[in-house]
């Protein structure tokens, strides 16, 4: 019963942990617009942890520069499990405009396995939305399989 | 030798009602309500009631990580040492006529429990070896430094106004004489105390404009930030916990003459009002204001919520 | 079987008698010194044990005429020993502490040289406060003051390399002279008055009423002891010398020295002048007490340096005492014996474990420690004990005093009808939330947080150092949840005797002379204390936790595993938003900052005050002493 209970919570209250790996801040606002009372992501239990201890979701956005991978990498390792990480925009995806440069070590495949990408510069809201709340069933399957 | 049935009564108001059980699901309860009329007040459709609920089964069910610097027992111990004094305390407020346990200094022991709950917070924040959590201990104490003079204050006023030439600090005779005269509240010179406690609600719980040690955008949740998991999840039921224990002391303290004469009744009028003072002291406070700097904090509280605390006191004091 | 009425006399010979003996013989051979050493502590905490039955379960009061010179035609001349219930609970503190402290400088002290020296002052200060706690002749006590306070500047400076060492002694000696002189200006003109230096007999002649010449005495004498006790501003010399003295040794003089002028306040103003009706006396005793505590807390939050914090609690804790004999009432009494016996087993606790992590790092400041819990954890266990105790929270004996002290605070209060009293209350808990403050800030220093990279090896204390430890906290723990039987075999007849002087003279001057004087007794009530019960208590928490241990273990299936830290894996670093932990900036050693930034004009005066020069110390004394003189005559009828 309580591993039921506990599943269907696992969907229910993803807390966001948001790491800007070098973004442009484009992506940051538009994820902060999510929790406006427009979009208001709290009706999906969504809400900012202020530490990755506390986190379910880490939300990375920003085509990862060579000063922030280790951070990054860091940061990712002292997420509790099940967890889940959705990368934000085509920075993390592909390094977007900034591909190619000395300076930038995009994709993020290559350092996490990266649950759900939400691609665009900026992505609207509305799909960072649905982004977060397929990261959140995601979570759900984690926690089942974790005691299966 | 052993009175079996009264055991068993023992054990059932401890666990269930009004000990862990009650405290656990009215705390969560406020809890929600708190979160859902927030979101309504800033024109959101807002989580469900049930959210805090959701939210501490989720961290039930996630990793425990024990930080390498830590001190695993003191990490691990802490949250129960909280859990532990506060489902303690509703044993010792009555819901109006019924009180499980009680005593003839109730007020002393609840104002000493509550006391253990902060410190268990910040020995697990202690323990944790972050310098994060070391900022966020220090300024937790400050802010219990802050609360507890006021507080203090209030039940010196309390205790004066019930025990007339002594000093009564019992819950029960606090209850019986709301029940005999008229509630605290609408005693007049009781009004500052009674401003004054519900000021020092959002900082017994630590929430806006008085979250100074658990600022998350700021020092990363203080002493929680190493915290993960199951014992995560238990601190944040504390803090729910802690919501219902102070608006039901406050409920009780100011509105204790209020008796159905059904338990059951009693219990939900008991909750309405409490949810009432939530709403009141501790969401419209969070929607209206932003938090405070920590020697702010200590200033208000030894300034303007003391006087006012000392003003219910003097005027108890002189027979008012 | 030994006649009980020489045990006094005895146990104080043999510790003066002892003392020489390891001059003369153990001052080459270690193994010599140290058997007399512990030979002689322990028995006199044996012959303290035999004394228990007669005078606490009995009531009956040991006495002892040096030379057998009884009183001739009702005066007394010669010099008596007198241990009654009062004496007794102090002489208990002071056997119990010498024995614990001669157990904990056998590892302790083991890196130093010259211990012969060490031992010798060691029991002579043991021997001299042990007099002054069974004498029945005042010029004895001043002889015991003097060879007390000699023997504690000597070891004051016993580490006289360490910095600061000889400047602290110095500081002590002043100041302490300038108490003992005062004793000696006080006994002087009340021998002029009486013609007689028996306590008992001074009670007798005193009991109508003061004179202007006795008001005088009283006054000087009054100052002289709380000299001794270290009650603000008499207070500066403490802080250093508790500081720089080995721990073994600022254990005995939080745990004994200044329980000495604790127990001198009690018996003067109490027993032999019995002031405590008088209304100045008592706001005057009150208003020291809770200036005392406030400004030892406020200062101890300002330390940097462990030992010299504790030295400003030890302060604090002090003020509560005496704001509790002052109070006036039996309860008051009960509370304020209560709490310095509490206090000498939790500050000589939090002393030891001091002691302990100098001993293991070399350091005792809190700048440089960290991160001990984890290769210290027996320590840090029996410090958090000590923290807990002395910060008063339940179920530990601090808890059981300092509520007593509240509860006769505010009995005071609304029976007198004086606001002073309420206030008093209010210090008294606010006082209490910040003691809690310091030990947490002292607890996250230095056994939580950061490991120094210095400290890597370190070692836990050895068991001989650790066996005092564990006592202590057992007892700390025993008096809180066993105080009723406390009250009933240790305080309730010490307070009743300190009530009743009635028997206490008929036993030294003979039957039937107390009753010339009109001296008659007055029952006293045992303090009831039903507010607490700690074993119903206890019962709570232990059905909580287990409850709460068996949802954790069926729900160990469903619940997250709980994940034991690997070193080198950073899933268990510690958060610093992503930065590795060498290149932190994070700091925080100062937990205080918000507190002391808004009280910063507090501390200015305050650091102003404390100027670290003698002159000014001896000042503050004098106007001190005037204060209280000037009390005695303008309020005093």
């Amino acid at each position: 019963m309580f591993n039921k209970l506990i599943d269907k919570s696992a969907a229910k209250s993803p807390w966001l942990y948001h790491i800007n790996t070098g973004s442009c801040n484009g992506c940051d606002i538009e994820l902060v617009a999510c929790l406006t009372p427009r979009y208001d992501a709290e009706r999906f239990g969504f809400k900012l942890a202020g530490s990755p201890r506390h986190a379910d979701i880490v939300v990375v956005s920003g085509p990862i520069t060579s000063q922030s991978k280790d951070r990054l990498v860091r940061t990712l390792a002292q997420v509790p499990e099940p967890k889940c990480v959705v990368s934000i925009g085509s920075c993390p995806q592909s390094g977007n405009v900034f591909k190619g440069s000395w300076s930038v070590e995009a994709p993020l495949e290559n350092y996490v396995h990266v649950d759900v990408a939400v691609a665009g510069c900026t992505p609207k809201p509305e799909a960072i939305m649905e982004g977060l709340y397929k990261a959140a069933l995601i979570l759900q399957k984690k926690r089942e399989a974790m005691h299966k | 030798m052993f009175d079996w049935m009264n055991i068993l009564w023992g054990l059932f108001y401890i666990l269930v009602f009004p000990g862990a059980l009650f405290t656990c699901c009215v705390g969560l309860f406020l809890a929600g309500i708190d979160r859902k009329v927030i979101a309504h007040m800033q024109k959101r459709i807002g989580p469900p009631i049930v959210q805090p609920t959701y939210d501490f089964f989720k961290l039930m069910g996630k990793e425990t990580i024990v930080p390498a610097r830590a001190n695993k027992l003191v990490f691990l111990g802490a949250p129960i040492l909280g859990f532990v004094s506060l489902a303690l305390i509703m044993l010792f407020v009555p819901i109006f006529g019924f009180t499980a346990f009680s005593g003839d200094a109730d007020l002393i022991v609840i104002l000493y429990l509550i006391t253990i709950s902060g410190v268990a917070l910040i020995a697990g924040g202690s323990a944790s070896g972050s310098p994060y959590a070391g900022i966020g201990i220090s300024r937790e104490m400050v802010t219990m430094m802050s609360y507890e003079l006021p507080f203090v204050l209030v039940l010196l006023a309390v205790a004066k106004k019930v025990g007339g030439a002594s000093l009564v600090f019992s819950m029960d005779a606090v209850a019986a004489w709301q029940a005999e005269n008229t509630c605290m509240a609408f005693q007049w010179s009781m009004i500052p105390a009674a401003i004054a406690f519900l000021l020092i609600i959002p900082a017994e719980v630590g929430m806006q404009p008085f979250d100074v040690a658990e600022a998350e955008t700021e020092i990363c949740e203080g002493p929680l930030i190493e915290y993960s998991g199951a014992a995560l999840g238990v601190f944040k039921l504390n803090t729910a916990m802690k919501m219902c224990i102070m608006t039901g002391l406050f409920t009780s303290l100011f509105f204790g003459g209020i008796r159905t004469g059904y338990i059951w009744l009693d219990a939900i009028v008991f909750v309405a009002i409490s949810a009432v003072v939530t709403l009141i002291c501790i969401t419209t406070v969070h929607a209206v204001t932003a938090r405070l700097k920590i020697e702010h904090l200590f200033k208000f509280f030894w300034t303007i919520v003391s006087g006012l605390a000392g003003v219910s006191l003097v005027l108890v004091w002189l027979g008012l | 079987m030994i006649n009980i009425n020489y045990l006094p006399v005895l146990s104080v010979m043999l510790c003066f008698l002892a003392a020489f003996f390891i001059e003369i013989f153990g001052s080459k051979i270690a193994g010599i010194r140290r058997f007399i050493t512990l030979v002689a502590t322990t028995a006199v905490l044996i012959m303290t044990g035999l004394m228990f039955k007669p005078i606490m379960l009995d009531g009956g009061i040991v006495a002892y005429w040096m030379g057998n010179w009884e009183p001739v035609n009702g005066y007394a001349i010669g010099i008596g020993y007198e241990v009654d219930a009062l004496g007794f609970a102090f002489t208990v503190l002071v056997a119990l502490t010498c024995w614990l402290s001669s157990v904990y400088a056998l590892g302790y002290m083991n890196r130093d040289h010259h211990m012969a020296h060490y031992d010798t002052l060691f029991l002579m200060l043991e021997g001299s406060v042990l007099g002054l706690t069974m004498t029945g002749d005042i010029f004895n006590m001043f002889v015991m003051i003097e060879i007390m306070t000699f023997a504690s500047v000597a070891l004051t400076a016993f580490r006289a390399k360490q910095e600061g060492a000889l400047e602290a002694a110095f500081k002590y000696l002043v100041i302490g002279s300038i108490g003992s002189s005062l004793n000696l200006l006080g006994i002087a003109m009340l021998y002029g008055e009486c013609h007689t230096l028996n306590m008992a007999q001074l009670s007798a002649l005193l009991y109508g009423g003061l004179t202007p010449t006795t008001a005088f005495a009283f006054g000087a004498i009054l100052a002289g002891f709380a000299v001794k006790a270290y009650i603000v501003p008499f207070h500066t010399p403490a802080a250093d010398a508790y500081a720089v003295a080995p721990a073994s040794i600022s254990m005995v003089f939080a745990g004994m020295v200044n329980k000495a002028g604790v127990y001198g306040l009690i018996r003067m103003v109490w027993i032999v002048f019995r002031a405590m009706d008088i209304k100045t006396i008592q706001i005057l005793l009150v208003v020291f007490g809770t200036v005392t505590m406030f400004i030892g807390v406020t200062m101890a939050l300002a330390q940097h340096e462990f030992k010299r914090l504790l030295a400003f609690h030890s302060i604090s804790q002090i003020g509560y005492v005496v704001t509790a004999i002052g109070l006036g009432s039996a309860l008051g009494l009960t509370g304020g014996i209560f709490h310095a016996v509490n206090h000498t087993l939790f500050k000589g606790l939090l002393f030891l474990c001091a002691g302990a992590v100098f001993y293991a790092t070399g350091t005792t400041n809190l700048d440089k420690l960290g991160g001990l819990s984890k290769k210290m954890p027996k320590t840090t266990f029996c410090f958090l004990i000590g923290a807990a105790a002395i910060s008063g929270l339940p179920p530990f004996n601090g808890f059981a005093s300092k509520w007593i002290i509240y509860q006769a605070a505010y009995e005071k209060a609304v029976e007198s009808n004086n606001f002073l009293f309420a206030i008093v209350t209010v210090a008294g808990l606010i006082v209490s939330v910040m003691t809690l403050a310091s030990f947490i800030k002292v607890t996250q220093a230095v056994f939580f947080g950061q490991l120094h990279e210095e400290h890597k090896d370190v070692k836990e204390a050895p068991v001989s150092m650790r066996i005092p430890m564990y006592i202590m906290s057992a007892l700390c723990l025993c008096g809180g949840l066993f105080y009723n039987v406390v009250n009933k075999f240790f305080l309730h007849p010490a307070v009743s005797t300190t009530v009743n002087v009635e028997a206490y003279i008929n036993r030294m001057m003979g039957d039937g002379y107390a009753a010339q004087y009109g001296v008659t007794n007055i029952a006293v009530e045992p303090a009831q204390f039903s507010f607490w019960n700690p074993l119903v208590w206890l019962a709570l928490f232990a059905v909580v936790f287990c409850a709460a241990a068996i949802v954790i273990l069926t729900g160990k299936r469903t619940r997250g595993k709980v994940l034991t830290p690997v070193n080198a894996d950073p899933k268990y670093a510690t958060f610093f938003s992503g930065e590795q932990e060498e290149f932190s900036q994070v700091g925080g050693s100062d937990l205080f900052w918000g507190f002391k930034k808004n009280w910063a004009g507090y501390y200015r005066v305050m650091t102003g005050l404390h100027s670290g020069n003698v002159n000014d110390y001896a000042t503050y004394t004098v106007i001190a002493v005037a204060i209280i003189v000037l009390c005695m005559f303008i309020f005093m009828r």
